[in-house]
C-alpha cells in the first residue's frame, strides 16, 4: 500500500472500524455468540425420538460447555491484560492446580456438593493466584517471571492433587476427569453455580474495561488518566481469578483455552482494547470449546472411551504456548 | 508559576537520593529546560510535579498544592515518557493509545465520533497520521517519542513535562521538535529534560541545572551564559559557546580532557 494510501485510509471511514462503538460491539461480539449458540444446538439437540432424558443431558451439556468457553475466555483476556502479560491463563499461572487441589481435598474430608466444591475452588484459585504473584514480584516482576513462578506453583498443587486423587476416587469416582476439564459428567445442579462467574464478568465489564485499557500502557500512564492502576489490578486480578476458579471447580482444569483466545481476537479486531477483546475473547472461547467438546463426545468415542476436552484443548494450546514463548525471546528485545 | 519548597524525594529500595532539598521557582511563559548527567534527578523532579511519586516537601502549580491531586490538577499536568515496554502492549496499535488517552475527556463507555475526530485532528498535527495503524511494539524509539508527545497532547493538558523527548529522534526529527515545541509553547506550557545542550539552547529560555539531586542553577538563558562553568561543573566537561545564524549555541568540547580526569 502506498504512503498516501495509507494516510488517506487512516483518516477515514477505516479508523472509525477500529473503535468500540454500541455497534461495533455487538457486531462482533452478541451476533456470533447468538448465531453460534442458535446452530450449535439445533445440530446437537435437535435429534428426534429420543427419551427426554437424554434430550435434557444434551441441552444441558451444550449450556455448560458453551458458558464455560465464554467464561475462560473472557477472563484470559481480563488476566493477560491486568498483569500485562500475553504469556498467562488460569492454567499457566497456578489458578486452575490450585483450585482443583481445593475440591480434592473438599472431596476428601467432607464430600462431593457443588456449593461447597465451587468455594473450595475459589479459595484454592486464589490462593495459587496470590503465590504466583507474591514470587513473580519478588523475582523481578517480569512477563517471564510470572510464567516461571506460576508453573512452579501449578506444579506443586497438581503434584499434591494426584496424590490425593488415590484416596478420592472411591468416593468420587469421576474425580480423575476433572484434571483435563470433561463435560461428560452432566449435573443439573451445577446450573446455578455456572452462572456466577457469567454474572461476575458481565457486571465489571463496564468499569473494567476502559481502566485495563490504561494499565496496558504502564502505572504512570494509568494514573495520569485518573485511574488507580493498583485498585484496577486487584479488581481485575479478583474477577478473573474467580471465574476460572468456579469453572475449574466444576469441570476442571482446561488449559490454554484463556491463553489463546485473547491472541486471535487481539489478531483478528486489530486492537488491543478491552471492550472488545473480552467479549470476542469470551466468543472464541465458547467456539473453540464447542468444537473441542464435540470431538471429544463423537469422534474419540470410535477409539476409545470419551477423551475429555481439556486434553483435546491442549494439543493445539500447548504448541501455540511454546511458540509464543519463542516469539517472546526472537521478536521482542528484551 | 511552579513552585517547589524543600523538595526531597528518596527512592525506597536503597535509600538513593533522587533529589536534595530543592528549592526553586520555575516560570510558565516560557520553554524551560532541566539539564544535567544521568542520575541527576531529571526524571524524579517531573515526575514529582506530575505528582507520579512520593515525595517530602511542597510543589505549588499555580499556587494549588500538588499534594492535593485534584481531577482538575491532574487534567492539565501531563509527564511525557517513552512507555514502559516490557508487556510489548499486548499487541496496541497506535491508534489504541491515542484513544486511551482520550478517555478523560470522554463521558460515555464507546467511543463517540467527536473523540475519533479530535484524535485525528492531534494526530496530524503531529505528522503521526501514517503510524495510526502500525502496532506500537514495531515502532522505532524515535516513531514512540513522537506517539507518547501526540498521546498526550490528545488529552489537552495546559503543562507538558517532557522527559527526554529529543532521545532516539535523528537530526531531521530533532530540529522538527525544537521548532514544534516553540510552536505549542504559544499554548501549552513547557517543562523539558535533555542531555543536548544544542538542542537545549536552540528551544530552551529558562535552564534548570542539576547534579546529584541538588540544583546547581536556575535562570534565563543569558545568565546561564554569562556563567558556563555550571553546565561544566554538572558535566565535568568543557563547553564552548559559539555563534550561529546570529542565536548563540553551547556545545560540548570534544578536544580536551574530562575536567575530573585532570
Amino acid at each position: 500500500m502506498s504512503r498516501r494510501k495509507i494516510v488517506d485510509s487512516a483518516s477515514s471511514d477505516n479508523t472509525y472500524s477500529l473503535i468500540a462503538s454500541r455497534s461495533r460491539i455487538f457486531l462482533f461480539n452478541v451476533l456470533p455468540i447468538l448465531v453460534f449458540s442458535f446452530l450449535y444446538f439445533s445440530t446437537y439437540y435437535n435429534v428426534l425420538n429420543e427419551p427426554a432424558s437424554i434430550k435434557l443431558y444434551r441441552l444441558l451439556r451444550i449450556y455448560y460447555v458453551l458458558l464455560s468457553g465464554f467464561i475462560l475466555g473472557a477472563s484470559g483476556s481480563i488476566l493477560q491484560s491486568v498483569l500485562r502479560n500475553p504469556l498467562v491463563d488460569h492454567y499457566v499461572i497456578g489458578i486452575g492446580s490450585g483450585a482443583l487441589f481445593a475440591v480434592y481435598m473438599t472431596v476428601y474430608f467432607y464430600t462431593y456438593h457443588p456449593l461447597l466444591i465451587v468455594l473450595a475452588g475459589i479459595i484454592g484459585g486464589l490462593t495459587a493466584l496470590g503465590l504466583t504473584i507474591l514470587i513473580a514480584e519478588k523475582l523481578s516482576g517480569s512477563d517471564i517471571a510470572y510464567v516461571l513462578s506460576g508453573i512452579g506453583v501449578a506444579t506443586l498443587f497438581s503434584g499434591a492433587s494426584s496424590f490425593i486423587l488415590f484416596f478420592i476416587i472411591v468416593k468420587y469416582p469421576y474425580a480423575s476427569l476433572m484434571t483435563t476439564g470433561s463435560f461428560s459428567i452432566v449435573d443439573s445442579s451445577k446450573l446455578v453455580y455456572v452462572h456466577i462467574p457469567l454474572l461476575i464478568i458481565l457486571i465489571t465489564y463496564y468499569t473494567l474495561a476502559k481502566k485495563l485499557n490504561t494499565v496496558i500502557f504502564g502505572d504512570d500512564f494509568a494514573k495520569q488518566l485518573g485511574v488507580d492502576p493498583g485498585k484496577t489490578r486487584l479488581l481485575g486480578v479478583l474477577v478473573a481469578g474467580v471465574s476460572s476458579s468456579i469453572i475449574v471447580s466444576l469441570f476442571g482444569i482446561i488449559g490454554f483455552l484463556g491463553l489463546i483466545t485473547p491472541h486471535i481476537a487481539r489478531f483478528l479486531l486489530k486492537t488491543s482494547d478491552n471492550r472488545l477483546t473480552i467479549p470476542f475473547s469470551g466468543t472464541i472461547g465458547m467456539v473453540i470449546l464447542a468444537l473441542a467438546d464435540t470431538v471429544s463426545r463423537s469422534i474419540t468415542t470410535i477409539v476409545s472411551s470419551e477423551i475429555p476436552a481439556g486434553s483435546i484443548i491442549s494439543l493445539i494450546g500447548a504448541p501455540f504456548f511454546l511458540l509464543l514463548l519463542i516469539s517472546r525471546f526472537t521478536r521482542w528485545s528484551k | 508559576m511552579i513552585e517547589i519548597r524543600n523538595l526531597t524525594v528518596i527512592y525506597k529500595p536503597g535509600d538513593i537520593e533522587a533529589l536534595k532539598n530543592v528549592n526553586t521557582e520555575i516560570p510558565l511563559n516560557a520553554v524551560v529546560c532541566i539539564i544535567g548527567p544521568n542520575a541527576s534527578g531529571k526524571t524524579t523532579l517531573l515526575k514529582s510535579i506530575a505528582g507520579l511519586i512520593e515525595y517530602k516537601g511542597e510543589v505549588f502549580v499555580n499556587g494549588v498544592n500538588t499534594r492535593k491531586m485534584s481531577r482538575e490538577l491532574r487534567r492539565i499536568l501531563a509527564y511525557v515518557s517513552i512507555l514502559d515496554s516490557t508487556s510489548g502492549y499486548l499487541g496496541a496499535r497506535v491508534i489504541d493509545l491515542l484513544i486511551t488517552s482520550r478517555y478523560p475527556l470522554s463521558n460515555s463507555f464507546y467511543d463517540s465520533k467527536r473523540d475519533v475526530e479530535e484524535v485525528l485532528e492531534v494526530a496530524r498535527e503531529t505528522g503521526v497520521v501514517n503510524l495510526l495503524n502500525r502496532s506500537l511494539r514495531e515502532l522505532s524509539a524515535g516513531e514512540l517519542q513522537r506517539i507518547v508527545l501526540a498521546a498526550a497532547l490528545v488529552r489537552k493538558p495546559k503543562i507538558l513535562l517532557l522527559d527526554e523527548p529529543d532521545s532516539h529522534l535523528d537530526v531531521k526529527w530533532k530540529t522538527w521538535l525544537s521548532r514544534y515545541l516553540k510552536e505549542l509553547s504559544k499554548t501549552y506550557s513547557i517543562i523539558l529534560s535533555t542531555h543536548d545542550t544544542v538542542f537545549a539552547s536552540n528551544t530552551c529560555e529558562y535552564f534548570l541545572v542539576l547534579k546529584n539531586g541538588e540544583l546547581l542553577f536556575n535562570g534565563w538563558k543569558h545568565e546561564l551564559y554569562k556563567n558556563k562553568s555550571i553546565i561544566e561543573k554538572a558535566y565535568g566537561v568543557e563547553y564552548e559557546i559559539i555563534e550561529v545564524n546570529s542565536s548563540r549555541v553551547i556545545i560540548p568540547v570534544y578536544t580536551t580532557q574530562n575536567r575530573e580526569d585532570k
